[in-house]
């Protein structure tokens, strides 16, 4: 039991590192890719958030993203193995689609996750601990406080811009 | 059911962020919140009832509440800038 609850917080890390890695490197935090993305990055500097984590939070609310794509492909994986992660990247590409996002940060987020979690299978990990570690770490991001995870991922992007 | 920890702690959060969005005062600021918890609904779909056809109720269910937020929030960003 005690054994599960550490597995889970390693992929919570694991998942954290991997979206915030690639949505960083898709330039989500550069601007808010819709209006609505963009009002909400606006909204949280103006409660004293950073502007450009803002509109990272933004962009995952108004499009699937590399946090959405790690979550489906988990969830893929769980219930088909590596084809199913693959189904979940083609389904995360067509949400893309539908939600005018030109970018490919879910796609390829869904497609890199279903390797890693592939990898983390062989040393004694479940598929089912990436499902829920993907939700506690979406929940750090989005879930608890937006000032102090809007400064958090605005300096990743100063670091990385 | 599979993974009855994995399964309660995404209840808890989804249940967790929908009281902070219900809390939450400002309509752009609920968003966030909210997609916590489509998160957490979604994780729940597959692992309440694993089976290939989940995949793609709870990619559609994920898929359909995020362009919902998207419509919420650009037609709340051009109200309030006409």
């Amino acid at each position: 039991m005690l054994e599960e609850y550490g597995q889970i917080l390693i992929a919570t890390a694991i998942a954290w590192i991997l979206f915030v890695t690639i949505d960083v490197f898709w330039r989500l935090p550069e601007k808010g890719g819709v209006s609505g993305a963009d009002a909400i990055g606006s909204a949280i500097a103006k409660h004293g958030g950073d502007q450009h984590g803002g509109w990272m939070i933004g962009n995952i609310v108004s499009s699937p993203d590399a946090s959405a794509g790690t979550l489906l492909a988990a969830c893929g994986f769980f219930v088909a193995g590596i084809p199913g992660g693959i189904a979940a990247a083609a389904l995360v590409y067509a949400g893309n689609r539908i939600c005018h996002d030109s970018g490919y940060a879910g796609t390829s987020g869904a497609l890199i996750a279903t390797f890693v979690i592939a990898g983390c299978m062989q040393i004694g990990f479940g598929a089912s601990d990436f499902i829920v570690g993907t939700v506690i770490a979406i929940l750090t991001i989005q879930g608890i406080s937006h000032p102090h995870a809007s400064r958090i991922l605005g300096r990743l992007w100063r670091w990385r811009a | 059911m599979e993974s009855l920890i994995a399964a309660s702690i995404c209840l808890i959060i989804a249940v967790y962020c929908a009281i902070r969005a219900v809390l939450e005062r400002e309509t752009l600021l609920k968003l966030p919140f909210v997609n916590v918890m489509n998160f957490g609904i979604a994780g729940l779909i597959v692992l309440i009832l694993p089976h290939p056809l989940t995949l793609v109720a709870a990619a559609a269910y994920f898929v359909g509440s995020t362009l919902e937020a998207n419509a919420i929030a650009s037609a709340y960003a051009r109200r309030e800038q006409p």
